[in-house]
């Protein structure tokens, strides 16, 4: 077994190494002769980008290293966006579904990262650079959301993506429903498509009471202040979180992020959305949007889709790989998202096959990883482009990104590098030929 | 682009009308094709004569007979059609729902069972699955230790028995697999001292061992009157090919202490084997390739099989693997619904050094060997099946449209679901 724990903690030196090297507060990085994929504007052959502190402060041709600046050469190598997943799991602590309630906008997967969840490396190695966590799909309002920077190696509370707005997790059709559950214990309301959208509809209302309430406690008890002790102060009503979450939503402060499949229960729930004045930003998955394109435009709502993930249940098989290219062609703004943390490390893959299946462009898919999801998760002022102003969250690649053999081999969060492969290879070498030498160590001394 | 794809569209369209017009299949050319045909050299603006099903010539100055359909391919690239080794087209249409599943029998031990029973030609996974390239496939059962028998078919057909290359094609044995222990540390230790893996192999070669003797038993009995006959046992008589070494068998082994017990168990048991899997075959890769064993690598959109593996484990597998000269193919997996990915993962390998010509050799002769259709299918030759896939590209390039497919020498209808939804919902009005 010692080799096994040597082996595990020499990993985690390694992973703890590469994340070691942080620039000091102002230190300045000079990225040299890069193919810049800007997103925001034409690629740049053979540009530099100027990283200050965490910030991109230069893009452009032949820019002069500044004093003290470090200069990283490019060689060539393509550079774009740090990649964003707007519909991710990872980094969560335990059982992303809170199963003793249908309705839990009260949770919140702020309270469970795990900063130490392996994945957020798996998805540096992938270019990833911020991801939005989430709760799980099988209740028709779950808990909140959270966006986090990839800064592996730093604290939970240090992987928080502070300026991104706070979200609340829908869900409708077969997972709320439990349709593939059955055997897993008792049934449960609902068990249909209609009593899904009820279940929300009835918080609704429960909720608007509950401000209703509030708001007229407050009235009083401001009143009670004015009249100086003539009239006596009100008891406060009750708190209940769940109502609290559920106002939220109802007031707008939450973002809404909406797993569906069916089209017609996303029309559905676009029109309750409206009714409430809720701020739906997007399905998630959203496999059958391009059927409702018209009406995904005309309510201003995004998909967060696969690239080609189908078929696995009766919702998920009315699909094609040339839906996401067709959504974005019609003006849908479109996101390429993993939900799980293996697919998250090709998401770059996965964007080249809406070219292939759909006819994106490749500008359309380069968007779909980096300033549609930012977009989506409301941070498209920090991140999602390469341009003066943004953060440095940067991934360099061997061959163009939509490359069918292109590997990603450096990844940046605020102008930190947390994933360098020649590094990597270089310490994995050096651990595998430590490993070598112990083994005539491990003959002499026999069992372990 | 675009005018190559009329041309195309219209030469298949009449090429299909053609074919399916006559009673006697007509004979096809495709010409100015760059070939290649992974045996042997690669030829631009070459011809490519159909006959019959089979590849009746190849050559750069071959003339389009008289009566042939003419296929001009000016542009593209034409490859022997894809293999793909692993894979449950036809057995699983939605996977969340049982009644549309048909791979997975009750039970441990079905080495009887055949796959071929249960395909459904007609399954939208047999159209999609191909897109981009796919012409050939194994289809096997799953689960339990002895999941039954895998069919070779060709993935075009009215009915299975016209898809079938192999009825028989391979059989199967799930090899235990040494668990990795949940949490580190002291537990683990204790755990580790019994050795659960060599318990359940010793389960596996007890149950060969009986059918072993059971067609001794059965074998004495025919020979004379001193021995009564056993009762028959459709398992056993299943296994007798493969312990006889007729029929190949595919062992699921991921582990790196795992593949050299199963090299082991192997030899002891003079099986013809082939590993499926071999997560962990870059720590054995020598051993693998002095046992002779080919290794089926399983879908490589997987993360590693423990962390000290590295992230890039699985592309790594590949590469080094290859480099020790194992012969390796590339599968789609366990999901029929991206059967489409297969040169996907071997694009994942290249992206990580494998060669692109071992890659192709991967998804073509290779599996061919394998399964014993070398004589058929696997390449682009003279005498063997026409089945072969017309591409606008490089055939590893996520971007690259198959163009055409040929499977059994006929140009096929390259229709399928995804096509049908789009044409539909393209037409949508926008408002």
């Amino acid at each position: 077994m010692k080799p096994r724990i040597a082996a595990i903690g020499i990993c985690a030196a390694l992973l703890l190494s590469l994340s070691g090297w942080l620039p000091a507060a102002e230190t300045a990085i000079l990225l040299k002769n890069g193919q810049i994929i800007t997103v925001s504007g034409e690629t740049i052959t053979g540009g530099d980008i100027l990283v200050q502190g965490t910030k991109i402060v230069k893009v452009g041709k032949g820019l002069p290293a500044p004093a003290g600046a470090e200069v990283i050469d490019l060689g060539g190598r393509w550079i774009m966006p740090g990649i964003i997943d707007s519909h991710s799991h990872i980094a969560v602590e335990g059982e992303v579904n809170e199963m003793g309630a249908l309705l839990t906008p009260e949770v919140d997967c702020r309270d469970v990262i795990n900063p130490q969840d392996i994945n957020i490396f798996y998805a540096l190695t992938g270019g990833v650079t911020s991801v939005h966590t989430m709760h799980g799909s099988a209740n028709p309002i779950g808990g909140r959301g959270i966006s986090l920077k990839l800064r592996w190696g730093k604290s939970a509370e240090e992987l928080i993506f502070v300026e991104a707005p706070l979200t609340s997790k829908w869900a409708l059709g077969e997972n709320p429903k439990r349709s593939n559950m059955t055997g897993a214990g008792p049934a449960r309301y609902p068990r249909t498509r209609m009593g899904v959208e009820e279940s929300i509809r009835d918080e609704f209302e429960k909720a608007k009471d509950y401000m209703r309430t509030w708001a007229e406690y407050e009235k009083k008890a401001k009143a009670a202040r004015e009249s100086k002790g003539k009239n006596p102060p009100p008891l406060p009503p009750k708190k209940d979180f769940r109502l609290e979450g559920i106002a939220d939503i109802l007031s707008g402060r939450l973002w809404v992020r909406c797993h569906a499949y069916q089209s017609e229960e996303m029309l559905s729930i676009m029109r309750l959305c409206r009714e409430y004045g809720v701020k739906l930003v997007c399905f998630e998955h959203g496999l059958e949007g391009y059927r409702i394109t018209n009406e995904l435009v005309q309510y201003g709502v995004g998909v967060s889709t696969f690239a080609d993930f189908w078929g696995y249940k009766w919702e998920a098989y009315n699909t094609m790989p040339q839906a996401a290219a067709l959504c974005a062609k019609r003006g849908v703004l479109v996101a390429i998202s993993s939900d799980d943390s293996e697919r998250m490390r090709h998401l770059f893959n996965d964007a080249a096959k809406t070219v292939r299946f759909g006819g994106a462009t490749e500008d359309e898919a380069l968007r779909m990883l980096t300033i549609n999801p930012a977009k989506i998760m409301g941070v498209d002022r920090w991140v999602g482009t390469i341009e003066p102003g943004k953060d440095a969250d940067l991934a360099v690649f061997n061959r163009h990104p939509l490359d069918p053999f292109t590997v990603c081999e450096m990844t940046m969060v605020d102008g930190a590098v947390y994933f360098d492969r020649a590094k990597y290879l270089e310490e994995r070498k050096k651990t595998e030929e430590e490993e070598k030498k112990k083994e005539p160590e491990k003959k002499d001394g026999g069992e372990v | 682009m675009k005018k190559f794809a009329v041309i195309l569209g219209s030469a298949v369209l009449a090429i299909s009308a053609l074919l399916f017009s006559q009673a006697k299949p007509a004979r096809l050319f495709i010409k100015n094709a760059t070939i290649v045909p992974v045996v042997g050299e690669r030829i631009e603006g070459g011809g490519i004569l159909v006959e019959d099903g089979k590849i009746k010539a190849i050559g750069k100055a071959l003339q389009a007979p008289a009566d042939a359909a003419v296929l001009d391919a000016s542009g593209t690239f034409v490859y022997p059609g894809f293999i793909d080794s692993y894979s449950h087209f036809g057995l699983a249409e939605i996977s969340s729902i049982p009644s549309t599943t048909d791979f997975r029998e009750m039970g441990k031990e079905n080495p009887e069972l055949r796959a071929v029973w249960a395909i459904n030609p007609h399954s939208v996974h047999f159209g999609t699955g191909r897109v981009t390239g796919t012409t050939s496939a194994l289809v096997a059962p799953a689960g339990g230790t002895f999941p039954g028998i895998s069919a070779l078919v060709k993935m075009d057909g009215w009915t299975v028995p016209e898809m079938v290359v192999k009825e028989a094609a391979t059989s199967f044995i799930n090899f235990p697999m040494t668990p990795r222990p949940v949490g580190e540390g002291m537990a683990v230790q204790k755990e580790s001292k019994e050795d659960v893996t060599s318990k359940l192999v010793e389960k596996i070669r007890d149950y060969l061992k009986e059918a072993r003797r059971y067609l001794e038993l059965k074998k004495l009995a025919a020979a004379g009157p001193d021995v009564e006959a056993p009762e028959y046992s459709a398992k056993y008589e299943a296994l007798q090919p493969v312990l006889e070494g007729t029929l190949p068998v595919i062992i699921s082994v991921e582990k790196a202490k795992d593949i050299e017990l199963a090299i082991k168990f192997v030899q002891d048991e003079k099986l013809k084997a082939i590993f499926r899997g071999c997560a962990q075959g870059f720590k054995v890769a020598d051993k693998i390739k002095q046992s002779g064993i080919p290794v089926i690598i399983d879908s490589l959109y997987t993360g590693p099989s423990e962390p000290e593996d590295g992230y890039d484990a699985a592309y790594r597998n590949v590469v080094e693997l290859a480099r020790a000269g194992v012969l390796i193919s590339f599968s789609s997996g366990d999901s029929p619904a991206h059967g489409k990915d297969l040169p996907y993962h071997a694009a994942k390998a290249v992206a990580f050094g494998l060669s692109p010509e071992e890659a192709i050799k991967a998804l073509t002769i290779n599996p061919a060997k394998m399964f014993g259709v070398a004589d058929r299918m696997g390449s682009i030759e003279v005498g063997k099946d026409a089945d072969l896939l017309i591409a606008a590209g490089d055939p590893l390039d996520l971007k690259t449209e198959v163009k055409q497919l040929v499977i059994n020498g006929r140009a096929i209808d390259m229709a399928n679901w995804w096509e049908t939804l789009y044409e539909k919902f393209k037409g949508r009005p926008e408002k």
